[in-house]
């Protein structure tokens, strides 16, 4: 009787074990998931700043352009920084003005990591916000400076993770995208708005 | 009461005519559309211009000059010096907002600073662990459950609510009550440094704002956020934009405010 309730105990133990490692290894794997599309923004990110010296503009763009096609969520982003106007767009238009934008953030991030002195990204902590989305809040450590928060909200698009916003040191980019293009919208129209972000994209090129 | 209070009569007024000017702007804020944070923009936009114009032809050339002239040294000697200056009003909003702790440390970083730093020339403070905190009346009343009231754009930004702190970070600045033909010279300094502090700032303003003033207004709103909940604001706060959004799938339709709903 008792070697039978010693083999029940030691079946239940090792089942708890299996069933809560399972678990354990369930979430670890989805906190790497989850952080994946920032961990590669941020090696591209130090790429390009290690190499701009040495790689031209358009190797440097081709890095991050391959980064971000692959982890941003470029058709999300878009209609929210478009907002009502989104709708008012055809089909081939918001498809350009996906690409559009594309090549305005990518150009933006070669243009603005353009050196290193040994900086480094570090990994602080992931908040929850719904079911599929999360906060991954990371800080950008500089030598001879304050580090700047770079905080990320990635969601699960079913196809995985993605980056659906940038907020640096408190200012959300789709917030402030958003404001920025409607009053041009507002105040113009859509196709001022593009000839704006060409010229901006133009601007951003090395001269 | 001295010749010289008496001369800065004038100002104090004007202090507490901003102070009951904002609270009761700030009061009416419930009766405006939600999300509606800048009613006066028309105003705002004309001083905004102003503003741009003469930054761009006076304030900013001679920052540019003061930056190339000074080494960084010096520059960081002389912000420094005006940090120092208005750090009271730091340490009496850490009060204020219940901060004991920071408040005794800001304090200490003070009193530091001003001795053992050459007047706050030096920041012997933050190297020991007590660092440059930024607290200000605004953000007491925002703790306070104040709200944010209207933007206004005067010569930099703010709110009917932030503008409240000119009130104690004047009066609490030993600078106010200088007497003589220095209180000129060392104004112009402030100012000209304040500006050369803000130089790579703007600079990525107008290499990435289509419109600056829509731009300067949400970064400062989105900033001053960021310094009320002391660099860790609630993340359901920046969820809000994506409206009952639940899955990336498909956009769906915008309501009345222009929030797009994603279904």
């Amino acid at each position: 009787m008792i070697l039978k309730l010693q083999h029940l105990l030691k079946t239940t133990t090792c089942i708890s074990l299996t069933f809560f490692s399972c678990l354990l290894w369930a979430e670890i794997e989805q906190e790497q998931a989850i952080h994946a599309p920032v961990d590669e923004l941020h090696a591209s990110l130090l790429n390009i700043m290690e190499n701009a010296d040495t790689k031209s503009f358009q190797e440097r763009y081709n890095t991050m352009e391959e980064v971000v096609v692959k982890h941003f969520n470029s058709p999300l982003i878009a209609k929210v920084i478009l907002s009502r106007h989104w709708k008012t767009l055809n089909k081939q238009s918001q498809a350009d003005f996906i690409d559009l934008f594309n090549r305005l953030t990518i150009s933006t991030y070669v243009n603005r990591f353009d050196s290193f002195s040994g900086e480094v990204f570090s990994n602080l902590t992931i908040e929850q916000m719904k079911e599929n989305r999360f906060m991954v809040k990371t800080e950008f450590m500089r030598t001879d400076d304050k580090p700047v928060s770079f905080n990320y909200i990635v969601q699960d698009d079913g196809a995985g993770w993605k980056i659906i916003s940038v907020i640096a040191n408190g200012i959300n980019d789709l917030s402030l995208k958003r404001a920025d293009y409607s009053a041009i919208i507002k105040e113009k129209d859509f196709a001022a708005l593009v000839a704006s972000l060409k010229e901006k994209i133009s601007d951003l090129q090395p001269k | 009461m001295t010749g010289s209070h008496l001369f800065k009569l004038p100002k104090l007024l004007i202090l507490t005519g901003i102070l009951l000017l904002a609270t009761g702007c700030a009061t009416t804020q419930n009766s405006e559309t939600v999300g509606d944070n800048d009613p006066l923009e028309p105003a705002n936009r004309v001083v905004f211009n102003v503003t741009e114009t003469l930054d761009k032809h006076l304030i900013k050339p001679i920052a540019e000059q003061y930056v190339d002239t000074l080494p960084v040294p010096v520059r960081t000697s002389v912000t420094n010096f005006f940090n120092n200056l208005g750090y009271l009003n730091v340490i009496l909003n850490d009060f204020l907002q219940g901060k004991i702790e920071q408040g005794i440390t800001d304090m200490l970083r003070f009193t530091y600073n001003s001795t053992f730093g050459i007047a706050g020339l030096f920041d012997v403070s933050t190297p020991i662990g007590m660092p440059h905190n930024v607290e200000d009346f605004g953000q007491t009343l925002a703790t306070w459950g104040v709200d944010q009231g209207s933007y206004l754009y005067l010569i930099a930004p703010t709110t009917t609510r932030d503008i409240t702190d000119q009130v104690p970070s004047t009066l609490l600045n030993p600078f106010f009550y200088m007497q003589g033909l220095i209180f000129a010279p060392i104004s112009a300094l402030s100012a000209v440094n304040t500006r050369a502090n803000l130089l790579e700032a703007t600079k990525i303003r107008d290499e990435a704002a289509l419109d600056p003033y829509s731009f300067t207004r949400e970064a400062y709103l989105q900033q001053r956020e960021f310094l009320i909940h002391d660099g860790e604001p609630p993340a359901t706060g920046y969820d809000d934009i994506f409206g009952d959004a639940s899955d990336a799938g498909n956009a769906g339709d915008d309501d009345e405010s222009g929030m797009l709903i994603i279904e």
